[in-house]
């Protein structure tokens, strides 16, 4: 820590206090957020901490101003947050910014107008990001982590002071994906499910209103939850809403869409181009997708094995895995193609023992009756039109269409 | 996606604060128009990739299979 004098540092306390103060009564929100933001540990930051850890009493100086002395808890707190931070005791610095955040939205509440709303965000994500930081620190220490927690109960507070009838209320969406962050970390998404009612359903906002980054953060996260769902269209609605209207300089979040749109396209039968795999990254997907466009059911289970921890880890293992009837159907049809080359009179007669030698050249070893189970299955989810001769051990095929299309719908419905 | 309660603390380490894919943040205030290039992601998608072509490898090799003689278990 760098050496300061007590004049220097009662000089760098006392100009932070009056910017505060003036950023206040001037309603000059960029100030705030710039003296609040301590994750981004600016020299400034750095200066004061130095100079409150060297002063040691600051709390005196807010007391025996007027001016200061306004906003005296919210500012004690604050220098308490930003004093611990710089030693590094997170777990303190997290409890004193949670006091500094109540204190900080108690005031919010008495702003009529929404000036505020952007330090606000910047206190929403301060909170997060300290409380990651101090859970690190319990866990390092052998305790237990639940400042997270807490800063979700936090976090659900101000959604309830933002949720009203007046201009705050553009500031909802933004807390709620701050939300979704904290339960998406915590791995209690089923939290997500009250803020989302919230959001779509109270008459008092309207979705449109809300900024287009927040629309599109929300998009992606509730478009994940969608896939954890099952829900296809809906999961491709949402999804292809936040790629469309995502930045096209956040390459990373354009990418994080796509990990999770792709799946869901495989499903309703739609595919992407290798150059997009290509551009984003994405090579999981391409043995899944060469496994889809020729039938090749090997394949698929080699590209679900390599990649399997990563398909796990994110969630969409068991989506990609139900892909194997599309791509039954597609070998199906591969098999019909190439009977009607040698013998088209024929061509649609599956029997169930030609069915089985492909399958075994894949490396698939079934016998006629699990063959038959498949078979059966495929009908029934109306991949496969046609009927089975159990006595004869063929699958007659319907002559029109045989092997209908998906058409942007998810197999079976 | 719950997380179940592990038995040792390195577990807990290593469960307990991921997620892969968390969205970066947003500037406050950024905003952008869409340009050229997202509509293009947008349009790499095939819907009509289902043909009946089967001269690819792949299909090659399961023709050869489908037409050997080869004794049926």
């Amino acid at each position: 820590m760098a050496y300061v004098s007590m004049g220097e540092a009662h000089r760098r306390i006392t100009e932070f206090l009056n910017r505060f103060c003036d950023a206040v009564s001037l309603q000059d929100s960029s100030t705030l957020c710039r003296l609040l933001s301590f994750s981004s540990n600016s020299a400034s930051h750095l200066s004061l901490a130095d100079a409150l850890n060297v002063f040691q009493d600051a709390s005196s100086l807010i007391r025996q101003s007027d001016k200061f002395s306004e906003y005296g808890e919210i500012l004690t707190h604050l220098f308490r947050s930003l004093q611990s931070y710089r030693v590094g005791n997170l777990v303190e610095a997290y409890l004193a910014f949670e006091k500094f955040a109540n204190a900080f939205v108690q005031e919010f509440r008495n702003w009529e107008s929404a000036w505020a709303l952007e330090a606000l965000y910047v206190v929403c994500y301060e909170v997060r990001i300290l409380a990651e930081k101090a859970d690190k620190e319990l866990t390092s220490n052998g305790k237990s982590p639940e400042k997270l927690k807490a800063a979700g109960s936090l976090l659900m507070k101000v959604f309830g002071v933002l949720a009203g009838k007046g201009p705050k209320r553009v500031g909802a969406l933004y807390v709620t994906c701050q939300l979704f962050k904290t339960y998406f970390k915590l791995g209690t998404v089923n939290l997500c499910r009250s803020v989302i009612r919230s959001i779509e359903t109270a008459r008092i906002f309207d979705f449109e209103e809300f900024p287009k980054r927040d629309k599109v953060t929300y998009m992606y996260y509730t478009g994940r939850l969608e896939v954890f769902n099952e829900n296809f269209p809906a999961a491709d609605t949402k999804l292809s809403y936040a790629l469309q209207y995502c930045n096209p300089k956040k390459q990373r979040n354009i990418r994080m869409i796509l990990k999770y749109l792709i799946p869901v396209k495989l499903s309703i039968g739609i595919i992407p181009k290798d150059e997009l795999l290509q551009k984003y990254n994405l090579h999981e997907y391409i043995n899944i997708v060469q496994a889809l466009r020729k039938g090749d059911l090997r394949l698929l289970r080699h590209a679900l094995q390599e990649h399997e921890d990563r398909f796990l880890r994110s969630g969409v293992y068991l989506v990609l895995e139900k892909l194997e009837l599309q791509v039954y159907q597609r070998l199906m049809k591969k098999i019909y193609i190439i009977q009607k080359l040698s013998d088209p009179a024929r061509a649609h007669q599956l029997k169930l023992e030609v069915i089985a030698k492909a399958l075994r050249w894949l490396e698939i070893d079934m016998d006629l009756d699990e063959v038959e189970c498949i078979m059966t299955i495929l009908i029934y989810k109306n991949l496969v039109k046609g009927y089975l001769a159990h006595k004869s051990k063929v699958v007659v095929l319907s002559k029109q269409d045989p092997f209908p299309k998906l058409n942007g719908k998810p197999v079976g419905s | 996606m719950a997380v179940e309660p592990k038995a040792t603390t390195e577990e807990v380490k290593m469960d307990l604060f991921e997620d892969d894919d968390e969205f970066e943040e947003f500037e406050i205030n950024e905003d952008w128009v869409e340009k050229e290039e997202v509509k293009e992601v947008g349009q790499q998608w095939e819907d009509d990739w289902d043909d009946d072509d089967v001269n690819d490898d792949f299909s090659r090799q399961l023709r050869k299979e489908l037409e050997s003689s080869t004794d049926n278990k």
